[in-house]
């Protein structure tokens, strides 16, 4: 799990690539890290091209990171997610909580446009 | 006329690898195995006498099938090499040939028939040669003695190629939506497009939308919806306000709560999207998981043995209330012992079982019942293994019990029932869901914490009473 800061479009935003298993081994580590993240940002996109599983304690950890960008007025926006992750989104319903794009470079400027999905 | 069914491994290959742990010959299409199918259309095209042939396993086909007297026809079964042609089967299957008209179905593929239509005096006035086909199989006639053959250009049935996670899914769903009626289904429906097998329980809250097809020992609990277009196998629970829509939940398969479950297939841990056949397998139990048969195995003996010592601590804790209480309970007339016969484990013998009523007036009672003494004598039967501490309240073994034990996944006679230690009017239909629920999903220490729930909910009811 590593943070960047991408500035490109112009605003701060925290990209963090989720790479492997996330699940109740490394979950934790996910929600210990995200307030230090908090500090330097409020906005997020995880990028999710190398996360290969998750299971309830992961999806867990992403949506408690959500809720603590949200007080903070800020967002998080997953991207690329691979299709057997995707699949535990859509049968937690966790899929209507966030903001899923197929790339990166799609989820950054999402956070200039406006366009949300 | 006869049939002869050749399915080659390699054709149902898929099936093994992608749906783990089912039979491909006996892979459920709106709930009913795929042989099924076959063996009813032969039966519709005038054949007594069917030929199961396979260069794969068929024992459990032929445990399924058996001597086919179910269908009035004779079954029976032979291996093929995988390199065998037409002629090789023949050859080999000369005497069940025998000059007589041989209808060979050849291929993992569907036959699209319609139950209302006889095609025997349609097939028989055929000539020989290839009826219908498809890429992966086809129907041939052929009569032994003659050589002439011909391509039937009018084609009675159709065949469909079931070589794919994808086309398996299609295949269901469409006979669901718009084919049920041309094939015999099990279950019965109040409605149309409604197929509901046995002991299935729905709870009031529950909402089902046709087209569904349930199978047998079904739970749908508090809050769920089921379909339109959903496919439930047996032995399957779907909990609390979950969805399932234009899916297909296979048998053994437990659907956790609050889960949404759409255009997806489910097969006990793991979860599969029909398109690419992309599957990923469960890790989280409350999700999805696979529902065992908790009858068997090394499970149940430590069970067994968890139990017989919880038992023997209570029976020393209750002994010497007993010896004092109860005396005094019977001359007052309000300890009253009976014997009821009831199912055992096995579902298959019986048991005699002390039958004790207290009748709740006065503190002794009062204080008899909290202690729960009168499960007491019944106590002894854990510690031989005749019953288990606690689990399902026994069934009576009348022969007019609708739902017997047999069709109970997991049924063990208890002491104590978890219906009672989840607070659950004993008897009732919500009864007999925690009873299955707990049944299937929990584990000796459990079991503990669940007796000891219910000693605690005795004395709250005498308290209340």
């Amino acid at each position: 799990m590593t943070l960047h800061l991408d500035t490109s479009t112009g605003k701060t935003i925290g990209v963090a690539r989720i790479e492997g298993r996330l699940d109740a081994t490394n979950s934790g580590t996910l929600l210990q890290k995200f307030p230090e993240w908090l500090e330097q940002t409020n906005d997020f996109v995880f990028d999710c091209s190398a996360l290969s599983f998750i299971d309830s304690s992961g999806l867990g950890a992403i949506v408690g990171c959500l809720r603590k960008a949200l007080e903070k007025n800020g967002d998080l926006r997953l991207a690329c997610l691979d299709p057997k992750v995707s699949m535990v989104f859509e049968l937690t319903k966790a899929k209507q909580l966030f903001s899923i794009y197929h790339d990166c470079h799609e989820a950054l400027d999402s956070f200039n446009t406006g366009k949300q999905q | 006329m006869k049939t002869l069914l050749t399915i080659r491994e390699n054709s149902y290959a898929w099936v093994t690898s992608a749906l783990q742990g089912l039979t491909p010959l006996l892979l459920p299409i709106c709930n009913k195995p795929f042989v099924e199918f076959l063996v009813d259309f032969a039966v519709l095209a005038g054949s007594r006498e069917i030929r199961l042939l396979s260069d794969g396993p068929l024992q459990e086909v032929e445990q399924y099938c058996e001597d086919g007297s179910r269908w009035g026809v004779q079954m029976s079964y032979a291996h093929i090499k995988e390199s065998d042609d037409l002629q090789t089967i023949f050859e080999k299957n000369r005497r069940f040939c025998n000059d007589s008209k041989v209808m060979v179905i050849d291929g993992f593929v569907f036959v699209g028939y319609d139950k209302k239509n006889d095609y025997s005096d349609l097939f028989n006035s055929m000539p020989d040669g290839t009826v219908a086909s498809c890429t992966t199989g086809s129907i041939r006639l052929f009569t032994v003695s003659e050589s002439n053959m011909a391509n039937n250009d009018e084609t009675p049935v159709s065949l469909t190629p079931i070589d794919s996670v994808e086309s398996y899914y299609d295949l269901s769903m469409h006979i669901l939506r718009h084919e049920s009626s041309r094939y015999v289904l099990p279950g019965y429906g109040s409605e149309p497009d409604s197929y509901v097998g046995r002991n299935v329980t729905i709870s009031k809250s529950a909402e089902i939308i046709k087209p569904v097809s349930i199978g047998n020992n079904v739970q749908i609990l508090a809050g769920s919806v089921i379909g339109p277009d959903a496919v439930i196998g047996s032995n399957v629970i779907i909990d609390r306000k979950s969805r399932i829509t234009e899916s297909i939940v296979l048998d053994n398969t437990y659907i956790g709560e609050e889960l949404d479950v759409e255009h997806k297939m489910a097969n006990r841990n793991t979860l599969i999207s029909p398109q690419g056949a992309v599957s990923i397998a469960m890790e989280d139990p409350h999700l999805l998981t696979g529902i065992k048969d908790t009858a068997r195995g090394i499970g149940n003996l430590l069970r067994t043995i968890v139990h017989a010592l919880t038992a023997i601590v209570l029976i020393l804790l209750l002994v010497i209330p007993f010896i004092l209480i109860t005396p005094i309970l019977a001359v007052q007339g309000k300890w009253k012992s009976s014997r009821k016969t009831c199912y055992d484990h096995t579902c298959k013998g019986a048991i005699s079982l002390p039958d004790v009523s207290i009748e709740r007036s006065g503190p002794l009672s009062a204080i008899a019942f909290a202690l729960s003494l009168d499960r007491l004598p019944t106590l002894f039967r854990v510690v031989g293994g005749k019953l288990s501490l606690i689990g399902n309240a026994p069934m009576a073994a009348e022969e007019k019990n609708l739902s017997p034990p047999a069709a109970t996944p997991g049924y063990r006679p208890a002491v104590f029932s978890y219906a009672e230690a989840e607070n659950w009017p004993v008897g009732g239909s919500d009864a007999a869901i925690v009873e299955r629920f707990y049944a299937i999903h929990s584990n000796p220490l459990q079991d503990i914490g669940l007796t000891m729930k219910s000693l605690i909910n005795r004395f709250h009811d005498t308290t209340t009473a």
